[in-house]
This record gives C-alpha cells, structure tokens and sequence, in this order.
C-alpha cells in the first residue's frame, strides 16, 4: 500500500489527462496504442492490431482446438522487433499439465521464414528465439504463485520477457479445489488475478491465460455468459475468474460454413474458429484459422 | 492560490490556539472572498446562510454557524474510543484543527496507524458541514426546504441520456443529475460501453437536449479504449448534425460548431488508479478538480468492486473504507450537482442449494446507490437492461444493443428488409441487420 500517493496531491491531481490528450500523443501511451500482433494478418485485422498491452487476455476452449498452438506462436511473435508487430523481448510460459512440447517448438522457429513473409529474412536470422522463452512447470498453486510473484518480476523487471502465457490455468483449480472450497478457490483466484494485472500493468507486458472448457447440464450454469446454449460448453472457473479479464477469446473446432473454405475440406484440413466473446474495444466476431507445420493461419 | 493543498487555515497555523473574536474572524473572511476562495456560486447559498447578507458577503449569522461548525468538538463524531482518546491526547480538541494534516502527518502525530488517519479525516469531512478549502455550496442540517421547492427542483434537473431511448424512458429521461447510480453486470455485457457513451452524452449541447458537461472517468481496470471513444464521439456528432439538418433554426448549428471529436475528447478527464488507496486519494482530491473544472457534470467510476476484492483480510475496514467512499460520491454529486456512476460486479450466491448471480460488494453496499441497474443476457442471447432500484420510477427491463456506433436500442429488422448475406469476416446472425446501418 504506498501511502505517499495520497500526500503527493499535485502529483496525483496532475495525473489525471485529457482523453485528447491520449489520442493524440499515440507515442506516450503505449498502453492504448501498441498492441502485440499475432504473425498472422487475418488474426490481427480482428483483433484490431493485436493482444492489448495491459490487462489479461484469457484463450479458452476444448482440448485439441488450438489453444497452445497460438501460444507458442505467439511467444515468437513477441521477440520480433516494434515494426513487426513484436515487443523485441522473450516470453515466460508457464507449464500446469503437460510438458512442454519442446519439438513443436523447433520445428516452428525453423519454418518462421515461411510464416513471417511480411518480416525480411536477415532479421529473422538475427533472432535467436529459443534463448528469450523461459519455461516453467507449475505442479501445484503454491509453484504457480510462487512462479508469478517472484520468478516472473524479475524476468519482468530486467526486460528480458514481455509476455506471461500461463497454461493452462484451470487444470491447477480445478482438482485442488471441491465443492466445500469454493470461498478459497475464489480468493486464490482474486489474489492471482490481482497480481498477475499488477504485473501487466506495471510492465506493459500482456498476460495471456489458457483455459479449459465444462460442459454445461442446464441453462443455469451459464448464467451471466453470452455464449450459444446449444455449444453446451462454458469457460472453466466461473464468474471469479471471468471479473479478472479485460478479453475473452474462444477457439473451437466447430467449423461454421465449413462449405464456403472448400479447398480445405478437400485437402482434409480442420478448420477451427477463433471467436470474440468480450473485449471492451471489438465487436463480436470471429474467424476461420488452420493449424500448418509452420503454425497458426488464418482463413479468409 | 494552491488549490492542489489544503489552504492555509483560516485560524492561523498553531493548532492550539484558543478561538479568535468574531470581528477578526470576519476580516479574515472577507480577504477570502477577495482571493475568490469563498464564492464561487452564488446562486448556490441557501437561505439559512445568506439571512440578511447579500448573495456575496456572508451575514453574521452565516459566519457564527461556520465558526460553531468548525469549533465542534471530536467527543461529538462517531470515531472510535481508542482513535478519540489518542487524538485528544496528542492535543485535537475540534474539527477544523484535524482538517489541515494529511493523514500520514496525523497518523505521526497521534500514533495511530494510517489506515485509521485515513478513516477518522474521512469520517470528519463528512460530518463536517462546510469545508473552506472547497467551498462551493452547503448541505446542513439548517435548511430548510418545502417540500413543493423540492418538487421544483426535482422537475427542472437535467437527465443524461444513453442513446437507448428505451433504457431512457425507464429511467425517467436517463442518468439523473444530483444522483448515484449504479450498473452492474456480467463480464462483457456492456457496462464498459455505457460508460465511454455517457462520458460522451454528457457533452451534447443544450438545444439538443443534454445537459453541455464535462466528464470525469476512474478507471480502475485499464478498460477504457480510447479509440473506441473516438468511435462513439464520431457517431455522435454525425448523428446530431443529422438532427440539426432537419432543423432550420442557427442555434442548432451554431452549437454544432463546437462539437467535434477534439473538443469531446478534451473534455473527458481520465485518470487510471492501480490500487483502492489510488482511487480513494483520487475521489478525496476531486472536490479540488471540481472547484476548477465547474463545468464537469458527470464522474464514472468504472470498476469500483475490482480494487476492493482482493487484499482485504479485514473486511469491516473494507466496507468502511466503502462507506466513507460512498458518502464523498454521494456529497459531490448533491453540492455540485453532478451525476455519478460506478460499475459493479457480479458474484455468485449460494442459497438454498440454488446458486444465483448477486451484484459484489455484499448487502451493505447495496445501499450506496440511489439507482441500480443490472444488465445482464436472456436465453437468446440479446442484451437486457433491468432497473431494479429507483426511487421515482417502477422496476422494469428492456432490450439494448450495442453497435458500432455505440449503445443503441435494438432495432427489430422489418419483415420487408430482403436478408442480408453475410460478406467478408462472418459475424454471429444477430448482427447482420445492422450491417445496413
């Protein structure tokens, strides 16, 4: 709790801005202006740029949709530099389930050439992307909290790392946690939240929190939500956690129109959707992406 | 003139000094209302206090009040026994000595901790009837209204309105100005959205039926984009230059010449708060802000639960901190005549193995707002407005959108209109019939 902002009164009234003010000068305010692109144009014309900057971005849906897929892309696309949609800095990924898939990962920084085309070559070979992602596994809450409140600061703090991709986030609450727990679930879901945007927000750096889906029985358990009843399927960890995020993406492997990409259905291709489900600055949308060797595309 | 700190105290720097003769006093008085320190809205005075003075001299009467208002003793606030006894202790006898420390300086002085400082200042300015340091008009016990006076006053306020004419009708007209009103909400149903559009209503001129205000907006969770602001800032101005086309009177024009999207822009006061002792140290410097922007009509807080839900394990400070944080919204937006709106969040309750989603901040806080609204989704996935707490209109819901334009009522698509085919970036169905918009 710092008490000196409530003494510093010039300082704290000279803090507020005009909202001109912060359009104007796009330079100065990094946090409204510069997002974090995707690699890919399709995904960044809907997300119009990119992940924001400050605040949690949460990527939820079944297993199998793509869900790491997009997070090791984009803890590539993070180390690019500002004019390739990058923030020139590594990433910390933070493990919960499975190891982490190392190979996949060479095998994407190996054929970046060939998903980058906007990026040229030399600059590419310049990069040395296995050195700026740290990974971690947390078994249990206690690593997790322990990985972002210590380890991750000061990654943080050194400008070594730029993005915090945790995956996946309900996979720890969700066994750890009964019925007869759900006041401690939810206060160890506050206090990570909390933290993990103290972080965001103190280094501009966005957090990216994967998440895993339930099947949803009635109508109730989707109370509070905008998502389609008939997918019978809601986010993982409930209202608690849903208060902490500035953006919810959703990607599913139910192909809409699948009979308009008929190229891919010949070639035998899943076709999965990255959909919007709130974001304070984009409409409800969504697209259609492949998962290639070289890694996540998306589908005009 | 720093308005950025507590004034010089009237009575002199040594807190310890017995009271000064009425006579001094009004000197004193008087070289502040030159400075321009004392009225800044005349026609604010009420009766009880001009008595026999004109709008701008204070009459005796006035000044004896302040002085016995100011001379109150601590024994009379409702501190606690330990707090009280330390603080006449160390020396405080009455209010207006403990109105000149920050609270870090009194928690020095008097060996309380900070928490406790923060709480016992918040508690007197509360009670305390008049305030030098931001003095732009009174609510005390000592006026007098009718109750036809109030009526009066009732119909002639001014209503924001959001742009969903079916929400506005609910409401009366809109958000009410001299009210607190509260939105609450799942993630993502638009509280967010209604807020950057009455930061932007606020500001459309009088002629067209707004209230011609600046506005203030807390954010406390980094969701204010300003390019959508800018968005909705467009759409509005387009929309009133239509409005204005059909009219041939100048007026309409002539106040179209100012509105544009810098001018709107300049005119939203944003100040983003990381931690709930941000936002408290922000709302106990507004009244300042106030006294130099006299033109704001509207303060959002968007995100007044975030702060507080984490970090507390000692709730009663919590609510409070809450309450004290409610009563300054609550005394700003009655003396300076403004709207204030927070947003809330939702939780969910237990009861009776049924478990069912509940505005945050427990029952208590419930009673902050003069008005709630709760938006929240039905089966088909369209957006619904409920107001469920007013004290002049009955409980009712209605169907909003939220466009690109911003936050509109929803528009039943005719049964002559051909479908429309989906073009480019496919959208869920609901949103096709707009796309002709």
């Amino acid at each position: 709790m710092d008490w000196d902002q409530l003494e510093l009164n010039p300082k704290v009234i000279a803090a507020i801005k005009k909202a001109l003010h912060i359009y104007q000068h796009k330079e100065e305010f990094p946090a409204q202006h510069k997002k974090l692109g995707f690699g890919c144009p399709v995904f960044n014309r809907l997300l119009q740029g990119g992940l924001p900057l400050v605040g949690i971005t949460e990527l939820v849906g079944q297993s199998s949709a793509g869900k790491t897929q997009i997070g090791l892309q984009l803890s590539l696309c993070v180390q690019y530099p500002y004019e390739y949609g990058g923030l020139e800095s590594g990433a910390i990924y933070i493990c919960t389930e499975d190891v982490f898939p190392d190979k996949r990962l060479q095998q994407l920084i190996a054929l970046q050439h060939q998903l980058r085309t906007d990026v040229p070559q030399d600059v590419i070979k310049k990069i040395k992307f296995g050195n700026s992602i740290f990974i971690e596994h947390a078994a249990d809450i206690d690593a997790l909290f322990e990985c972002v409140t210590k380890r991750a600061p000061i990654l943080l703090s050194r400008g070594m790392v730029r993005l915090i991709i945790i995956d996946s986030i309900a996979a720890l609450f969700r066994c750890e946690f009964g019925i007869q727990h759900s006041i401690t679930k939810a206060k160890y879901l506050q206090t990570l939240g909390a933290k993990l945007h103290q972080l965001s927000s103190g280094f501009q750096s966005p957090v990216l929190c994967i998440n895993q889906v339930t099947d949803t029985v009635d109508e109730r358990g989707l109370a509070g939500t905008n998502l389609d009843v008939l997918a019978r399927v809601s986010p993982a960890l409930g209202i608690t956690w849903s208060n902490q995020l500035l953006m919810r993406l959703m990607v599913s492997r139910l192909a809409r129109e699948l009979s308009r990409d008929t190229h891919a259905a010949a070639t035998g291709t899943v076709v999965r959707t990255l959909s919007v489900i709130f974001a304070p600055h984009l409409p409800q949308s969504c697209c259609h992406y492949t998962v290639s060797a070289e890694g996540v595309k998306g589908a005009e | 003139m720093g308005t950025s700190r507590f004034p010089p105290s009237i009575w002199g720097g040594d807190r310890k000094r017995s009271a000064e003769p009425l006579s001094q006093l009004l000197l004193r008085l008087m070289s502040l209302r030159g400075r321009g320190l004392w009225f800044r809205r005349p026609e604010r005075i009420p009766d009880a206090w001009a008595g026999s003075g004109s709008p701008t001299s204070p009459s005796p009467r006035a000044v004896e009040l302040l002085f016995a208002a100011m001379q109150r003793h601590l024994g009379s606030y409702p501190l606690s026994p330990g707090v009280r006894v330390k603080l006449v202790s160390a020396g405080f006898q009455t209010a207006e000595e403990l109105l000149e420390l920050k609270p870090s300086e009194l928690s020095r002085e008097v060996g309380i901790s900070k928490e406790e400082a923060l709480e016992t200042l918040q508690i007197i300015k509360r009670e305390c009837p008049v305030d030098l340091s931001r003095f732009a008009s009174v609510s005390i016990s000592g006026k007098k209204y009718t109750a036809l006076e109030l009526l009066e006053q009732e119909h002639t306020q001014g209503f924001i309105i959001t742009f969903c004419s079916a929400l506005d009708n609910i409401m009366g007209g809109g958000i009410p100005l001299t009210k607190t009103t509260e939105i609450c909400g799942a993630p993502g149903v638009g509280k967010t959205q209604l807020c950057m559009q009455l930061a932007v209503d606020v500001q459309i001129p009088e002629c067209f039926g707004g209230v011609a205000g600046e506005a203030i907006f807390l954010d406390t969770e980094g969701s204010f984009m300003v390019d959508r602001v800018a968005d909705l800032a467009t759409a509005c101005v387009q929309h009133l230059h239509l409005i204005a086309g059909s009219h041939l009177e100048e007026e309409h024009q002539k106040a179209l010449e100012n509105f544009s999207l810098e001018s709107i822009l300049s005119h939203i006061y944003y100040f983003r708060c990381h931690n709930y002792t941000e936002l408290l140290a922000q709302v106990h410097l507004l009244p300042d802000f106030l006294l130099e922007h006299s033109k704001v009509q509207l303060i959002i807080v968007d995100g007044i639960a975030f702060p507080f839900r984490h970090d507390f394990d000692d709730l009663s400070l919590r609510t409070r901190l809450l309450n004290g944080l409610a009563q300054q919204l609550i005394s700003m937006a009655n003396n300076h005549k403004l709207a204030v709106i927070w947003t809330n969040q939702m939780t969910t309750k237990i009861d009776k193995n049924q478990s069912m989603l509940v505005p945050a901040l427990g029952e208590s806080w419930g009673h902050a707002a003069t008005i709630r609204l709760i938006l929240h989704w039905d089966q088909k996935q369209s957006r619904l407005a409920t107001l469920h707490k007013s004290p002049s209109q009955k409980e009712a819901t209605v169907l909003f959108d939220i466009t690109a334009q911003g936050f509109r009522d929803v528009v039943v698509p005719s049964p002559l209109s051909p479908p429309v085919e989906p073009s480019g970036n496919p959208r869920k169905r609901s949103r096709d019939g707009r796309e002709e918009e």
